[in-house]
């Protein structure tokens, strides 16, 4: 009885000694998955290119994604939200002021708090190429720039009619697959992104991924080239469809995530299989250089702010220290990374006006003034002279 | 007359002083009836702040004055209300003393006339007294005081001010017969817009009939003084836009200027005729109708000289009306300045046939341009054909107004030599037709 009492104690005793070491290697651990994937903060580009009333299920679905990725954690500032029509206050709109995703009014996903910053005619090629690669006027506000940095984890979600290679804008304009390659590599070179995701809704969507040839982009797209991509169902009080198939089914598995959900993207690549979708959706990972099991949705869909737990002291200094120089053969040189001011403040803000400091020339007043005074004394006679001198 | 015009001025300063303080003058200065690409008094503005920048003021189209105008703003731009109060009282003042030497001198011819037999006999109530002719002069000053396109313009501090008030000293200086002076002030007008180019042949024809010359082109004494007047109009014209070289140093100012004006790329809706047609016209065409536009400003001159070859005032009043008419950029202070010579032609009532529906379309027109602007740009429920069909029927009124004058003068006259009452061959009453 005492041996057995003796090893339940220390047994007890051991656990109890365990328990905190067990913990903060746990805690270790999931401080180590925080720092897996690298970025410090998230944005999102969500792009509807179709306008007119029977295009409603284009703007639901960017909107699906909006109020995910809003109640993930990203805030308005870091989404560009770029809605080709005004489907809540569309004329032909029996229920204004509202955007259904699911039928019988049960989710409206237009809300209070939308903010469109691209809306109606402002949504063109031109100014989505611009939003990616952050060549806008001085003068575009900062709602309306995608002003990422190299830690940035951007997702990008196009919807809308497109072909085979191409996504069209505004029934008027369209975008190439390798435009849209260009502007990513463009990215990349200007260190605007850490790691993109790409999420495509539109028929033949596999084609628009197809030529993407920058790192750490991932892409889905909800068919593959040759298939349509069909929308979900419509509602007979609106008379039109409400949602497209894919983003239907993403916006019920996005639901189902919180910001502290593990869910990774193989769950993302198994959202809509054929059976429900009736397209393919695909999926491309060789450009991604992590394991896509290891990415959590939450990298991209929400914003979850890293905290680092550390015991030791920091000591911050000044500056980094440049990289030394290789003298000598003159290779390479390198240099420490400057990067292109997105915000130039201080050509925005204007000079001060310079003090009014023109006056016309003397020899201007000089000959103006003799010629009055010529026709003056021409007119009225010498007489006067004697007046004057 | 002193004290009733010395009222009337203070009258007119009031009230224009009166709408500078009030908020209307922001609305008034933004209306396109009123200020035009030309003459709008936040270009000149735009252009002094260009000139205090360091960049020459006509550089993007937004200045199309004159380098002397810049030389007057850069003094007075703080006192810009006086400068267009004082510009309204100049005009005021010339036009007051012009009319009373015409008057002067319209009663001397009067009487020379009926002295020498040239009138008939039953035209005596046609012939004109002093006693009513006491107070045209008051009345003409009255007109372009109290005139409401005056007083729009003015608070809209429109250049236009300025140019009428030019104008008006060109002709009171052609009346009193200074030629010099009279050619000076012509170079002037002309420099500021080119129109006033076709008040030459009113002032030449006037010069000739004071100093007794006759208009006969095979004589050398009629080629002798236009010579010397176009000369001193030339000359001065030369020396003017030289003078304004020296100002800023560049040739910039013709083609914002003169340029602008002839080829009219500014197409803001006006009271005018160009803008509409020119909004709708192919790029090749532009140069041709550009070109028929302008002439049709220019070619009413000499077949109007040729028949109001004595009655060179008259000739002045209808060549300043078609000037405000067809110029590329009216506005209403344009408009303001012809209406004020109509109390000078009040004899000629009895003979206006068309006067009720001129003043109902002009008095309709112009309460109808805000109407429809603001539908058409506000409320968006009209389009620019409304807007234009006001200016058309604007212009049309004015057109009528003109010819009818026109035609009463000319009926005057020729009651006076052939008789009041005209009868047919056959001895039944005959009715004068203006062909």
């Amino acid at each position: 009885m005492d041996y057995y009492n003796l090893l339940t104690t220390c047994a007890f005793i051991h656990l109890l000694v365990s328990i905190p070491y067990a913990y903060s290697n746990y805690v270790e651990n999931k401080a180590g998955q925080f720092f897996s994937s690298g970025h410090t903060n998230n944005w999102a580009v969500l792009v509807c290119t179709s306008r007119f009333w029977f295009n409603y299920r284009h703007v639901a679905n960017t909107l699906s994604v909006y109020r995910s990725v809003k109640r993930l954690g990203i805030p308005d500032s870091h989404i560009v939200l770029m809605l080709a029509d005004d489907m809540a206050c569309n004329y032909r709109n029996p229920k204004p002021a509202t955007v259904f995703s699911h039928k019988n009014m049960e989710l409206n996903v237009y809300g209070d708090d939308v903010e469109v910053d691209y809306r109606g005619y402002e949504v063109t090629v031109e100014n989505f190429l611009r939003v990616l690669t952050g060549r806008l006027p001085p003068s575009t506000p900062r709602s309306k720039r995608l002003l990422s940095d190299d830690r940035s984890n951007i997702l990008i979600y196009l919807t809308g009619h497109g072909g085979n290679g191409f996504l069209k804008f505004q029934d008027s304009e369209e975008i190439s697959n390798m435009e849209l390659a260009d502007a990513f590599e463009q990215m990349w070179q200007k260190r605007r992104y850490n790691e993109l995701l790409f999420i495509i809704d539109t028929c033949q969507g596999a084609s628009m991924y197809e030529r993407f040839y920058s790192p750490n982009l991932m892409a889905l797209a909800s068919s593959q080239v040759g298939e349509d991509s069909l929308s979900h169902q419509p509602d007979l009080a609106i008379g039109v469809h409400l949602m497209d198939k894919y983003t239907f089914y993403l916006l019920e598995f996005l639901e189902e995530v919180h910001p502290a959900s593990q869910a990774n993207m193989n769950d993302l690549f198994k959202v809509c299989p054929q059976s429900q979708c009736v397209s393919t959706p695909g999926h491309r990972t060789d450009l991604f250089q992590r394991n896509p099991g290891s990415v959590l949705i939450t990298d991209f869909f929400g914003s979850v702010r890293k905290v680092e737990i550390t015991k030791d002291t920091i000591n911050l200094t000044s500056s980094l220290k440049p990289l030394i120089q290789r003298s000598g053969s003159g290779d390479m040189q390198i240099e420490s990374l400057t990067y292109v001011d997105q915000l130039p403040v201080a050509e925005i803000i204007h000079q001060k006006p310079k003090q009014k400091d023109w006056h016309p020339p003397d020899g201007f007043i000089l000959g103006l003034w003799t010629l009055i005074l010529l026709v003056f004394f021409q007119t009225y006679g010498i007489k006067h002279l004697k007046h004057i001198f | 007359m002193a004290a009733p015009l010395t009222l009337l001025l203070i009258v007119a300063v009031t009230i224009r002083a009166v709408l500078f303080r009030s908020s209307l003058a922001e609305l008034i200065s933004a209306r396109v009836e009123v200020v035009s690409p030309l003459n709008a008094w936040k270009r000149v503005v735009e252009g002094l702040a260009l000139l205090d920048l360091g960049v020459s003021p006509y550089s993007g189209d937004v200045f199309h004055e004159t380098p002397l105008m810049i030389y007057l703003f850069h003094f007075t731009v703080d006192y810009a209300e006086i400068v267009f109060i004082i510009a309204d009282g100049i005009t005021a003042l010339a036009l007051y003393l012009s009319i009373q030497t015409y008057n002067k001198d319209v009663f001397r011819k009067q009487k020379y006339a009926l002295e020498s037999d040239r009138y008939s006999a039953d035209c005596l109530e046609l012939l004109r007294s002093p006693k009513e002719m006491f107070y045209i002069p008051l009345k003409v000053a009255m007109f372009y005081l109290l005139n409401p396109f005056t007083i729009l313009s003015c608070v809209a501090k429109s250049t236009c001010g300025l140019n009428n008030a030019i104008i008006a000293l060109f002709i009171f200086c052609t009346l009193k017969g200074s030629a010099l002076l009279s050619g000076i002030l012509l170079a002037l007008a002309t420099y500021q817009s080119i129109y006033p180019l076709t008040l030459f042949a009113p002032a030449l024809l006037f010069f000739l009939q004071r100093l007794y010359i006759p208009v006969n082109l095979r004589r050398s004494s009629f080629w002798f003084f236009t010579l010397q007047y176009a000369f001193m109009y030339v000359g001065s014209l030369v020396v003017i836009t030289g003078l304004s070289f020296f100002l800023l140093g560049s040739w910039d100012f013709i083609p914002s200027v003169y340029g602008f004006i002839f080829s009219v790329p500014d197409l803001t809706p006006n009271i005018g005729l160009f803008w509409y047609f020119f909004a709708e016209m192919f790029e090749h065409f532009r140069l041709f109708f550009s070109c028929v536009f302008q002439i049709n400003v220019f070619f009413y001159t000499i077949p109007l000289s040729i028949k109001l070859k004595e009655h060179p005032v008259f000739l002045i009043f209808m060549q300043i009306a078609i000037i405000s008419i067809f110029k590329s950029y009216p506005t209403v202070g344009d408009v303001a300045l012809y209406m004020a010579f109509l109390p000078a032609w009040s004899h000629l009532y009895r003979f206006l046939r068309n006067i009720f529906l001129v003043s109902c379309v002009l008095l309709a027109c112009s309460a109808l341009f805000p109407v429809l602007w603001h539908l058409w740009i506000y409320a968006g429920s009209a389009n620019s054909n409304f807007y234009y069909a006001i200016t058309l029927l604007f212009n049309f009124g004015q057109i009528l107004l003109v010819a009818d004058y026109f035609y009463a003068y000319l009926r005057r006259e020729h009651h006076l030599t052939h008789g009041l009452y005209l009868k047919k061959k056959d001895g039944t009453e005959a009715t004068l037709v203006l062909k």
